[in-house]
């Protein structure tokens, strides 16, 4: 049902993310809904989060594109006041991955762990490298 | 601030000394029923009062939507003419430099690029690609030039893109006034102008209204009249005195708060009396005087009737003595029974519950102290608004009765309107002077007993005015046929009117100058002393009030002892209290 009168824009969308994936990203639409993706984004090389993969789930609400893309609680500019139409799954998906290159603690979702990677960014960044290897190894 | 008005308003009241005293003229005889004084005072008065309003009315004006649009266009004009640029992009720099015409100017000419880079405007138009189809940066869909359109920056967007663009944008509210193009890295800002080509027609209509809220509410100097429905704005000059203004639909309120009018009290004063109506506090200290916590649970429990032995309610259940607070199980015939508790007779004797005692007594003293003003502060408010019903009552019906009883034309019965408006406008002064009582410092004794001898005063004197109006009115709206007394009635309402009015500007200059005169320092401050002996001399027949101002000397006075008012020297007793000089 929610795939009759899919814009066409989404169908393209969803082809050119199938035909010529970022690198490093991967999004397939879900078999019963196509607005419903399921993300795969490798944590970028020399970032703490090399060697993980990240899942996550993206849903298209009916006014896209006019309004964003829903993703789980991600602090991103975009996905809130500085959303504009002629930006992508593509352009959102690529943003995340920056943001695992470069994080910013001075926006972060958990407080702990923000405080603790600006008091001691070395030692955050072997827990981030601990917990890429526990809990994000693709298994 | 603060401090400019009084010291303005302090010069306003001595430069219209004379005036009032003038008017004390009236003062004086309005009690004496004397028709042909009051008809005299009353025409003497009516021109000063065109003055006095006519300097409240220079300070604000009310607009209409008309008014505001014709404001806005003025301004947008101004704009681009200095500028020399297009109407829709002086709208975009006014509107962010929250309409001020000055501002927009001074910032444009001291840095042109900043200004345009901050706002979105383009140095020059870019014209999209010049090719026969384009795809669109929002559909992907490929489209004919000519279906597509961009703002000055040229990014191509199709038109059913633009429409849910802006639609999108509109919904979200009056952020649209600042939209830019959908492009990420593209600021260009989009004005009215393509709003106007590209969005549906209810978005346009949402767009230019949120244009005039704008207007209003981004101004200095601007605010909506902030009673429900009413659609005017008030138009204020900043720094002129007197808050208060009156709204085309009737609502009077001060602009600096936007809460109802409120002179004499200061609208922090307000903000306070509010909040302290509204506020849990009262409540809180009607249980901390009426109830005790259980000693178990903590949940006050007030005791209505019965003994001292006291079950709290499920699931606590806790028994306990209401006197000494401690468990039932220890209590019975031995310490006195249900109703008496010898523990606790024993424990207050040695002063054991004095503290709690005393913050329950205090408690119920500052309740009882509150609810006073309270209670006379929402009775003024009620009589108000059925003066108000009534008022409404006189212009719908009465008047016309009237007029065909007494065969006269509903233009010669404005008096009755007036002497109504006047009774509204006074039951709104002293509701106030309530709050203002209730935070008058109790250990300023003889401000309070010249305060509460004021309001005394003008209670009174409204009674008189209400009950002239009201009562008196409806012998003449009785009768059968036309009466000659009704000549009489008109002379004494008027006259009424305006001696009342007078009474209550008077009483609002002197609360609001905190009432000055009266105070320790009332010998060395004498030169300030003319409030008071405005309203108070009301009571002096055999002095003539004019001489008084011309002989500025005040060696020629004494002040009382008991409630320091200015006395001629001539008089052995206070003609205030009758207290007499030493």
């Amino acid at each position: 049902m929610a795939n009759t009168n899919l814009p066409r824009r989404i169908i393209k969308e969803t082809q050119r993310l199938l035909s010529e994936p970022a690198p490093g990203i991967s999004a397939s639409p879900s078999e019963d809904n196509m607005r419903y993706f399921n993300v795969m984004i490798l944590g970028p090389t020399q970032s703490p989060f090399e060697g993980g993969v990240f899942k996550l789930e993206l849903f298209l609400p009916e006014e896209y594109p006019m309004a964003a893309p829903k993703l789980g609680r991600i602090c991103l500019d975009i996905l809130k006041d500085k959303w504009s139409p002629a930006l992508q799954i593509r352009t959102v998906l690529l943003s995340i991955q920056a943001l695992l290159s470069a994080p910013n603690p001075d926006d972060p979702l958990s407080d702990n762990i923000a405080k603790h990677w600006k008091t001691n960014e070395a030692e955050a960044v072997e827990t981030a490298k601990e917990w890429t290897r526990l809990y994000a190894s693709g298994a | 601030m603060e401090s400019d008005y009084d010291t303005q308003d302090a010069s306003d009241m001595e430069s219209m000394e004379d005036d009032f005293y003038s008017e004390e003229t009236v003062v004086r005889d309005g009690g004496d029923e004397d028709e042909g004084k009051c008809g005299f005072s009353d025409n003497e008065l009516d021109d000063s009062d065109g003055i006095v309003s006519e300097r409240l009315q220079q300070n604000y004006t009310v607009l209409d939507e008309t008014d505001i649009r014709q404001l806005q266009e003025d301004d947008i004009r101004r704009v681009s003419t200095v500028l020399s640029t297009s109407r829709v992009n002086a709208c975009l720099l006014l509107r962010h430099f929250n309409w001020s015409v000055s501002k927009v100017h001074e910032e444009w000419f001291a840095d042109e690029e900043t200004v345009r880079r901050a706002v979105g405007l383009l140095g020059k138009q870019v014209e999209m690609p010049n090719v026969a189809e384009l795809p669109c940066g929002i559909c992907f869909e490929v489209h004919p030039r000519t279906a597509m359109s961009s703002a000055a920056c040229g990014h191509p967007f199709c038109e059913s893109c633009w429409r849910g663009y802006i639609g999108t944008a509109v919904t979200n509210g009056p952020g649209c006034l600042m939209l830019r193009c959908p492009d990420p890295s593209c600021s260009a800002a989009i004005g009215q102008d393509m709003i106007d080509i590209l969005a549906i027609d209810e978005d346009k209509q949402k767009y230019s209204h949120y244009l005039l809220r704008s207007y209003i509410e981004n101004n200095r100097k601007t605010k909506w009249c902030p009673a429900p429905g009413c659609e005017f704005a008030i138009d204020f000059v900043i720094g002129s005195g007197s808050y208060d203004v009156s709204c085309n639909c009737s609502h009077s309120f001060c602009w600096n708060c936007t809460e109802e009018a409120h002179r004499p009290v200061e609208c922090s004063t307000v903000a306070k009396w509010i909040l302290k109506n509204s506020a849990e506090s009262e409540n809180m200290n009607w249980i901390l005087a009426n109830s005790k916590p259980c000693p178990k649970c903590k949940r006050p429990i007030e005791k209505n009737q019965g003994c001292m032995h006291i079950t709290c309610t499920p699931p606590c259940k806790y028994e306990f003595c209401w006197l000494c607070l401690g468990s039932w199980i220890e209590h019975g015939e031995r310490t006195g029974g249900f109703y008496a508790c010898n523990r606790y007779e024993a424990a207050k004797e040695e002063g054991m519950y004095d503290e709690s005692e005393r913050r329950r007594e205090m408690a119920k003293n500052s309740l009882e102290r509150y609810t006073h003003y309270y209670e006379r502060w929402a009775t003024n408010q009620r009589s108000r608004q059925k003066a108000l019903a009534q008022l409404h009552n006189i212009q719908t019906q009465k008047l016309e009765k009237l007029s065909k009883i007494q065969c006269q034309p509903e233009s010669q019965l404005k008096f009755i309107i007036e002497a109504m408006l006047q009774v509204v406008e006074c039951r709104r002064v002293l509701k106030w002077t309530y709050a203002y009582g209730y935070y008058l410092p109790e250990h300023e004794h003889a401000k309070r007993q010249f305060f509460e001898y004021l309001q005394g005063e003008a209670e009174a004197g409204l009674e008189r005015l209400h009950q002239c109006a009201e009562k008196e009115l409806q012998v003449y709206l009785e009768a059968e046929v036309p009466m000659k007394e009704f000549a009489d009635f008109r002379i004494k309402l008027a006259g009424l009117t305006s001696v009342t009015r007078n009474y209550f500007q008077n009483l609002v200059q002197a609360l609001e100058s905190g009432l000055e005169d009266v105070g320790p320092n009332r010998q060395t401050n004498s030169s300030n002393s003319s409030t008071s002996k405005n309203i108070s001399s009301k009571n002096s027949p055999g002095n003539s009030p004019r001489s008084s101002t011309t002989t500025n000397n005040l060696d020629n006075y004494w002040y009382c002892e008991r409630c320091t008012y200015a006395n001629p020297s001539s008089n052995r007793a206070c003609e205030m209290c009758e207290h007499r000089r030493h």
